[in-house]
């Protein structure tokens, strides 16, 4: 017993460092996302949120960690009210949670009236060691806007040994109105170590739509429809409980996914609940007043949100990610016949289409009910049984929704005249249909369909300087640079340009070294 | 004392608290295949093992999968499954296989790997690894279904047997395959006139006479720490 309390208290320990560009946001806005992880968080995925002051999760990202550091942004929905939020950090397997705070003004409400707002009390926030050794060179005392600048970075020798990892340099504009703190709680780990460090993990709940309980050993289908779709099939634990481990993927993505009684092929009732509560983790709120500065920056932040996004000013650059080719050939297997319709004479339905196009596969309607078979080459026989159906990937059933499609809707037939098996599905024959269209609007939603748009590994970004981007229009950046992935070397040099924004700004240089302390040096200067 | 357990109790409970217990090997990679349909019953085997053997594969992406019960189709060159949930023998895709191994009852591990072979009848082959290296030892153990007498010791009997028709090859990944046969001759002549008196000798000194599949393996491996020179 003493083991297993021991087993769960020697997982992931100690902070995540967590830095973002601002204290202060307004809705609309993107908040940027440094994060140093502590050396023995083996989870490759860093889970990064937005909660409110309820402990609701109102924005989440999944950030891939490279050399126990993690980069990323978070955009702030316009839906999102003023007040108090905090972003936290974390990952599956971790027993802390690192949390910062952030006032966000909504631009279209603006600040409450009550001049009232609440913030987490008694929190002892997290410490950087400030690290004079480290010195800033070539920055002037004030600089014109729009002017293009450069600083050296000079590091000792004996703490370039000592760092751990890239360096994260920022120029920003603080908030002095709103001092911002970091603080570390105590985490739920979602899962244990086991589960490995690769991709995020997806799950949910399938029940009997009749009694409500947990549905055991169903079969829960996940498919990411593509021209090369990607499958995965899962047999519910005894508490109904499904789980898929998405590798690979990066952006928004589209996910299907289905569940049936494997017994009787009916259908049952699949749940997911992807947004988190950190409500019982999180220390009580006290209620402070704003201040009249607090309030005059607000005001000043929501006009210059306003006008860029009246220009459609960009801030973020994703870039493309390139991924190895995984998977050659389709889950069901390389197709005995593959057939384009296109190459034919127009055919309207798909009846015409398999009697004309498809040798050995055999469609019939009977009494409005239709049937679908498939030769099986290994027997010289047809299969008694339906074959698996697949629209982009997707599994169906209900051979109503292929039976109108013609030349004009289908891009590719790929058939399979042979048994397939997938792990320990067994498909008599398969018959994959690729649509022109890439919507899945003939999809019908239900309890046991969900079609989902997935937010997976966040992909990395870069944010959008003077350089990619010629401002025609007032240049109204509060961040001048931000670099957080920048090699450690002995003499560093940086290059930023001011922007139209007036005031204070701050230039810092953080690491993180061998022994998990986080180091610092900064330096100020106005732009005029 | 009784305290102190539920003390622990409590701890344990707590460390463990909504953590999800996830199945054994809930994401291992899925196994891809078409149904092992047997052939006709001929003499001999068309399998190089006479059962499913325990064996691991290690997939054309890298993930490997273990724990499986093997066993080679050598006639048809093809890795057979047998999978225990279901209760069927699969044809895995030699397009999704990067190498498998199996491991017979006197505990040898046989690895196979997936190459190309660019000679006659071009294609993926699956060839057994005999010795491994820069120059590797590889045999493609291939049987042929041949006609036979059809008069047997036991009286009347089938009139086709599965024949073993084995070939051996030295492999370089630029040079390619080198045919060679398991006889003193043929080993000879992999290298250089001068430098094969040199392995007549230690063959002899080491008293290997290549004449089977275990003594090329032998003699092979004595040479190739030897360092003497392949004629390729």
């Amino acid at each position: 017993m003493l083991l297993v309390a021991l087993s769960g208290k020697c997982q992931v320990k100690g902070g995540f460092s967590l830095f973002t560009d601002h204290d202060m946001y307004t809705s609309g806005e993107t908040i940027f996302l440094k994060i140093f992880i502590p050396s023995n968080e083996q989870s490759g995925i860093v889970n990064a949120g937005l909660f409110n002051c309820r402990g609701k999760q109102v924005a989440a990202v999944f950030l891939e960690m490279r050399d126990q550091q993690a980069n990323g942004y978070i955009h702030l929905s316009d839906t999102l009210s003023s007040g108090c939020y905090l972003v936290r950090t974390t990952t599956r397997t971790s027993l802390t949670q690192t949390l910062k705070e952030v006032y966000i003004v909504n631009r279209f409400t603006g600040l409450p009236e009550s001049n009232v707002f609440l913030r987490p009390e008694g929190v002892i926030p997290m410490l950087e060691t400030h690290l004079p050794a480290l010195q800033i060179d070539g920055v002037e005392n004030s600089y014109k806007r729009r002017e293009t600048c450069h600083a050296t970075l000079h590091m000792p020798s004996e703490r370039l040994s000592q760092t751990d990892g890239n360096l994260f340099v920022s120029i920003t504009k603080p908030s002095p109105e709103f001092n911002s703190r970091t603080f570390v709680i105590d985490a739920r780990p979602g899962f244990s170590k086991s589960v490995g460090n690769e991709g995020m993990i997806i799950s949910g709940t399938v029940t009997n739509p009749r009694t409500a309980k947990p549905f055991s050993n169903a079969l829960v289908f996940l498919t990411v429809p593509d021209s090369s779709p990607r499958f995965q099939y899962f047999n519910t634990t005894e508490n109904g409980r499904f789980f898929f481990q998405l590798k690979n993927y990066y952006g928004e993505i589209p996910v299907v996914l289905q569940c049936l009684d494997p017994m009787t092929n009916l259908p049952l009732k699949i749940d997911m609940s992807m947004a988190e509560d950190i409500s019982t983790s999180l220390p009580r709120f006290e209620s402070l007043n704003f201040s009249g500065e607090f309030r005059k920056v607000a005001s000043k932040n929501v006009e210059a949100l306003n006008f860029i996004k009246i220009f459609n000013q960009q801030q973020i650059k994703v870039q493309p990610v390139l991924l190895s080719k995984t998977g050659k050939y389709p889950f069901y297997g390389v197709p005995t016949r593959v057939v384009y319709p296109k190459q034919f004479i127009d055919l309207t339905n798909f009846d015409e289409i398999s009697r004309e196009l498809l040798q050995g596969v055999r469609f019939k309607e009977y009494n409005h009910i239709q049937t679908l078979q498939v030769f099986n080459t290994q027997r010289n026989r047809f299969f008694d049984d339906p074959p698996l159906i697949l629209i982009n990937g997707i599994p169906v059933r209900d051979l109503q929704i292929i039976k109108n499609m013609g030349t004009k809707e289908i891009d590719r037939i790929e058939v399979c005249l042979c048994e397939r098996f997938y792990g320990i599905l067994y498909f008599p024959g398969v018959i994959a249909i690729y649509t022109t269209k890439s919507d899945f609007s003939w999809l019908n939603e239900s309890d046991s369909l969900l079609k989902l748009k997935l937010d997976a590994i966040q992909p990395p970004s870069k944010i959008i300087s003077p350089s990619d981007n010629v401002f025609k229009e007032p240049d109204l950046r509060r961040v001048l640079l931000w670099l957080p992935s920048l090699k450690p070397e002995q003499n560093i040099k940086i290059y930023f340009q001011t922007s139209d924004v007036r005031g204070k700004y701050r230039l810092i240089v953080r690491g993180k070294g061998k022994d998990g302390k986080i180091f610092y040096q900064e330096q100020f200067f106005e732009v005029n | 004392m009784l305290f102190v357990f539920a003390l622990l109790g409590m701890l344990a409970a707590n460390a463990l608290e909504a953590q999800e217990e996830l199945p054994k090997n809930w994401n291992t990679e899925k196994i891809r295949g078409i149904r092992f349909l047997p052939d006709a019953a001929y003499l001999g085997t068309q399998f190089l093992f006479d059962r499913f053997l325990d064996g691991e594969i290690k997939m054309e992406d890298g993930t490997t999968i273990g724990n499986l019960q093997l066993n080679y189709n050598s006639y048809r060159d093809e890795l057979i499954y047998y999978s225990s949930a279901i209760a069927t023998q699969i044809v895995v895709d030699k397009i999704s296989i990067g190498s498998f191994s199996l491991t017979d009852k006197k505990g040898i591990s046989h690895l196979f790997r997936k190459q190309t072979y660019n000679g006659p009848m071009p294609g993926d082959r699956y060839f057994e690894i005999l010795s491994e290296g820069d120059i590797a030892l590889l045999v493609y153990r291939k049987v042929l279904l041949l006609t036979c007498p059809v008069y047997g010791e036991i009286g009347k009997e089938k009139n086709m047997s599965y024949q073993e028709a084995y070939s051996y090859y030295l492999y370089n990944v630029i040079k390619g395959y080198e045919p060679i046969k398991p006889e003193k001759k043929s080993f000879l002549s992999k290298f250089d006139t001068p430098d094969q008196k040199l392995v007549r000798k230690m063959l002899q000194q080491n008293k290997i006479s290549v004449n089977d599949e275990n003594s090329l393996v032998k003699g092979w491996n004595l040479v190739k720490e030897s360092g003497v020179a392949v004629h390729f």
